[in-house]
């Protein structure tokens, strides 16, 4: 078909990213659940800055959703434009992992960590998506 | 097919739990130091075991790169009895060093979850290393 000949594109290395990048998404959500749960629970948290820090989870969550599969979709169908749009999302989603890190009101250490780690994913992320843009548009 | 598909998460899940808690533990190991030592110890054992502990978590940590190198280079990613070592082991570690972390115990028994839970996998994941690089076996 037209495919033949035509040399294949897409980034495995990002596939895996993201593959395991909506996994630990997941599993950092739930995380972040319990603590939420647990500081508004044990510490005097007040009642504005509790809802404020767990709608922006809940916005982080729509985001991070947005982006992985637009991420995904753009580079198994190697679209350019999807896959920018998923770099593009990136900000956001890196404002808000920040945010969880160093500027709610109660930040534990495991919530350092876990956002620590999500940092690391959207750097190599990043790095794999713009080079692979790159490839696309060649 | 499912379960199949689940295994290779479910590994990256637990080796990242792992991974969390002994950061953890490197942030709050005073009170297990505390915990191996006399009632009335003095500064120069607190430092001993303090640097003991240190390294123990420090190889874990090496140890940790190797098994995230043959995860992500693809040498381990789907061999089924390698995940199934390490979801095993890394799930263990994780239940007992939460007990390590919440329950304070003694600084000597994380040699044990060291040994159990972080050298066997690791030493799997080398001899894997050698087999696929080496002697040109598939990874699968």
């Amino acid at each position: 078909m037209a495919a033949q000949g035509k040399r294949q594109l897409s980034s495995a290395p990002l596939q895996v990213l993201f593959y395991l990048n909506g996994w630990y998404f997941a599993a950092f959500f739930i995380a972040e659940a319990l603590m939420f749960i647990y500081k508004g629970l044990l510490l005097p948290y007040h009642e504005s800055n509790l809802i404020l820090d767990v709608v922006l989870l809940l916005l982080f969550l729509g985001l991070e959703t947005l982006r992985l599969f637009y991420g995904w979709k753009g580079n198994l169908c190697e679209r350019s434009l999807a896959l920018s749009l998923s770099v593009s999302v990136l900000v956001p989603c890196t404002v808000l992992s920040v945010y969880y890190l160093l500027l709610q009101t109660f930040v534990l250490r495991l919530e350092f960590l876990l956002n620590a780690i999500l940092l690391c994913f959207y750097s190599l992320e990043l790095i794999l998506g713009i080079m692979t843009i790159s490839a696309f548009s060649r | 097919m499912t379960v199949i598909n689940s295994i290779v998460p479910a590994r990256f899940l637990t080796l990242i739990a792992h991974l969390v808690i002994v950061i953890t533990i490197f942030w709050s190991r005073s009170n297990n130091v505390q915990a191996c030592l006399p009632l009335d110890f003095s500064e120069e054992e607190y430092n001993t075991e303090d640097t003991r502990l240190v390294v123990a978590l420090s190889v874990t940590l090496g140890l940790f790169g190797v098994e995230l190198a043959g995860f992500f280079s693809g040498v381990s990613m789907f061999n089924h009895s390698q995940s199934l070592l390490s979801l095993a082991a890394h799930c263990s570690a994780s239940i007992c060093l939460s007990f390590f972390v919440f329950q304070k115990w003694e600084c000597w028994t994380y040699w044990f979850i060291f040994a159990f839970c972080s050298v066997i996998p690791a030493l799997c994941e080398l001899i894997l290393f050698i087999a696929v690089f080496g002697l040109k076996k598939k990874p699968f």
